[in-house]
């Protein structure tokens, strides 16, 4: 009996045994491999192998996937991270290509995933030179200002280079323009040259006006070109935001400033104070003032000229004023510029205090002689007193 | 200018010195606050002094300052004993001697008294004295008030003796002023005392007024001197002033010697020795014609009279001023005193007699406890 389980035991452990084998060769894997253009993976039957960077930009590498013997020959786009199965892929039979990565117009890391009972995947370098003859186009698209306010003119510079090793041809440029933000001025839309030489560039420029306030993105300027082996290739220069102010103007603030009340017949100062505190130069700035009522406060130095305030500066002057008569006066400043958007008008008011004549001392007249009187009245009755 | 001293002795004498200070102040409507806002107007260098023994009576006066009242300290009074008087006047003579003497030299002074208190009756006559002993030139001039008749027999004794010590000073005169006969311009005693008080001090200061003016007809102290030498050494004044209905200076002087215009009851016609007639008033009102045969007419029965003419403007005031050669109201005076003492007397021996017979009752027995 016991040689009986003994043999039982031994036939369990060569069964799981053999099953786990079979089971080892049905199993996937994947390898990893950088690709330069030419270079391929042998698997088994299969060849897999980079035949160009079709878009650097769009993640587009074309493979050329083949089989021993002739039953499989296929070239396809690869996108990026886009598993392809080819002979049902290695879930099946056959093998699955993924472009990991994109490294360069020249080269691409390639996953390939297969069964194990294919064989080891290996990879075999071309031996055929690297071609010299592949163009590559760079596109720029800027503008000449950083800080654009409604009203300003924006020059736009596309500029086109191609930083490849081989002509680029048939070489168009489509630029999508930012509507409504921007109307057209002049230059649009852009000319490029048809075709650029390795190193060569070109750029064109032309001119928007900004009309609407707001924060934009500018889209990317598209550049489609063909290659020496007539293969369609496109770029893009990078979208960008932009702030577009509101329009420009000059803002004057007036300040009026009286030193304080005057009395009748005295002096005071008014400081008066022009800041500008728009965006845009004041220019051809006047200002006049006009005291309410006209009698009873004079004022010497009210009125001012000034060619030109810049944004943030400020302009500080006195006017001398003399009080005539008492009362409470109104002085009001008009300050005319032209100050990006026509002639504007700015005031300012204060009011300025003209008290009466006062005697300081006036009350004495009263309390001197009251004390005297007192004083006489109480020494005549210590006089009296008994 | 003359140097004129007047001196209020006793209650009597302190109110009609008051009188004359509130006179000084503008007279009868004169009000209590005015001495706060004016100055006493005197017409010479007048110096005034209250005396007085009753401090109650020195803090009564209301237009004489402090420094012009002298407080004789002798308890509260003499109670109208005149001994006691004298005894406390001797006592502090020197202090007021050297109260009179701080206010100069003097060329005429007013002693005013009553002669029925105590303080004043007994320190007048002495007063007198030491005035005429400490200023050689001066003219010591006595206003002596009489007492109402009805007041005591104290006070008509007190009268009695002091007009007697006052006639044997050496005083240049006596100016009576008699309360019983001046009573009846007011109803009441108070506004008697007021009233009268009133019209010796305007008198008063007429007089000195007079005597140191600048005259159309000239009299001075020299004259009034005379006037008060003549007769008893006893004389009264006499006053009126015109007014408007009836200006006239010869109908003032003619009213100013009738009997109702005197301080004491006299018929001047009768009873005159010398007077001094002086008139003041506007120049249009001043006739000399008409003046001079008035005064003619009064030296007719008066003997001699001075005149003096002072133009002032103003209705005519007249003041007159006499020496009598007989006082018949003194000698009634005299004699109800005489009578009010013999009464006082023999009240005080039935007295003692009743008070002996009541003692008889007990002679012989002794105290039984």
């Amino acid at each position: 009996m016991r040689r009986m389980i003994y043999l039982a035991v031994i036939l369990f452990l060569i069964i799981t045994t053999a099953y786990a084998e079979e089971s080892d060769q049905d199993e996937t894997t994947f390898n990893d491999f950088t690709l330069n253009i030419g270079d391929r993976i042998d698997i088994g039957d299969y060849r897999a192998e980079l035949i160009e960077i079709q878009s650097l930009k769009d993640g587009l590498a074309v493979m050329r996937i083949s089989r021993v013997g002739g039953a499989l020959d296929e070239q396809r786009a690869l996108l990026q991270n886009s598993a392809n199965d080819f002979d049902g892929g290695a879930d099946g039979d056959g093998i699955t290509l993924t472009v990991t990565d994109i490294l360069d117009d020249q080269s691409a890391k390639v996953r390939v995933e297969y069964k194990e009972n294919l064989g080891t995947a290996r990879k075999r370098t071309s031996e055929r030179p690297v071609s010299s003859d592949v163009p590559l186009l760079s596109v720029q698209k800027s503008f000449d200002k950083n800080q654009i306010n409604v009203g300003d003119e924006v020059k736009v510079t596309v500029t086109v280079k191609n930083t490849g090793t081989g002509q680029a041809t048939n070489i168009g440029a489509e630029d999508l323009p930012p509507l409504p933000e921007f109307t057209y001025v002049a230059g649009y839309p852009p000319k490029i040259k048809e075709s650029l030489n390795p190193g060569e560039s070109d750029s064109a420029v032309y001119v928007m006006n900004a009309v609407k306030e707001g924060s934009i993105r500018v889209p990317a300027i598209q550049v489609s070109y063909t290659d020496s082996k007539k293969n369609l290739k496109s770029n893009n220069s990078e979208p960008f935001n932009v702030l577009i102010n509101p329009k420009s103007k000059a803002d004057l603030i007036l300040i009026l400033k009286p030193s304080g009340p005057i009395r009748v017949d005295g002096t005071g100062l008014l400081n008066i104070s022009l800041s500008n505190q728009g965006s845009a130069s004041a220019t051809r700035v006047e200002v006049e003032g006009e005291i309410k009522p006209p009698e009873g406060l004079e004022a010497t130095g009210l009125d001012r000229s000034y060619f030109e305030i810049p944004p943030g500066m400020e302009e500080n002057y006195s006017a001398q004023l003399s009080g005539k008569g008492a009362g409470n006066y109104t002085v009001t400043l008009e300050a005319s510029f032209q100050g990006g958007d026509g002639a504007v008008i700015r005031e300012g008011t204060t009011e300025v205090v003209v008290l009466e004549r006062e005697y300081k001392y006036l009350y004495l007249l009263l309390v001197i002689p009251i004390i005297i009187i007192v004083v006489w009245m109480y020494r005549r009755y210590r006089e009296y007193k008994y | 200018m003359l140097n004129v001293l007047m001196l209020g002795v006793g209650q009597c004498g302190n109110r009609i010195l008051d009188a004359i200070n509130k006179e000084a102040f503008g007279g009868g409507g004169t009000s209590k606050l005015t001495k706060y806002y004016l100055r006493p107007k005197f017409p010479s260098r007048v110096e005034t002094l209250a005396v007085n023994t009753a401090i109650n009576d020195l803090k009564e006066l209301r237009f004489t300052t402090a420094k012009d009242r002298l407080h004789v300290p002798n308890l509260h009074g003499v109670g109208a004993n005149r001994n006691v008087g004298k005894q406390a006047f001797m006592d502090n003579r020197d202090t007021i001697m050297g109260e009179i003497e701080k206010r100069g030299d003097f060329d005429l002074a007013f002693v005013i008294t009553s002669t029925s208190g105590g303080t004043g009756s007994s320190f007048s006559p002495l007063l007198i004295n030491e005035l005429k002993r400490q200023y050689r030139n001066i003219t010591v001039i006595t206003v002596a008030v009489l007492p109402f008749r009805e007041e005591g027999s104290i006070y008509l004794q007190n009268a009695a003796f002091s007009m007697r010590e006052l006639m044997d000073v050496e005083a240049d005169g006596i100016i009576l002023a008699d309360n019983q006969y001046m009573k009846r311009f007011s109803g009441d005693i108070a506004s008697a005392y007021d009233k009268i008080n009133g019209m010796i001090a305007q008198r008063l200061l007429f007089l000195i007024e007079s005597l140191d003016s600048e005259m159309l007809s000239v009299t001075d102290l020299g004259d009034f001197k005379t006037v008060m030498n003549g007769g008893l050494r006893i004389g009264t004044l006499g006053f009126y002033q015109a007014d408007r209905k009836n200006p006239s200076v010869r109908d003032a002087i003619e009213n100013s010697i009738k009997p109702g215009n005197l301080l004491y009851p006299a018929n001047v016609t009768d009873d005159a020795a010398r007077a001094m007639i002086i008139v003041q008033g506007s120049r249009e009102y001043l006739d000399t014609d008409e003046i001079t045969k008035e005064v003619e007419k009064l030296s007719a029965c008066a003997g001699h009279v001075f005149k003096g003419i002072v133009v002032k403007k103003g209705h005519p005031k007249v003041l007159s001023v006499f020496a009598l050669a007989s006082a018949p109201e003194l000698e009634s005076i005299y004699a109800q005193a005489a009578r009010a003492m013999q009464d006082e007397k023999e009240k005080r021996t039935r007295a003692r007699k009743q008070l002996d017979d009541a003692f008889a009752h007990i002679e012989d027995l002794e105290e039984i406890y």
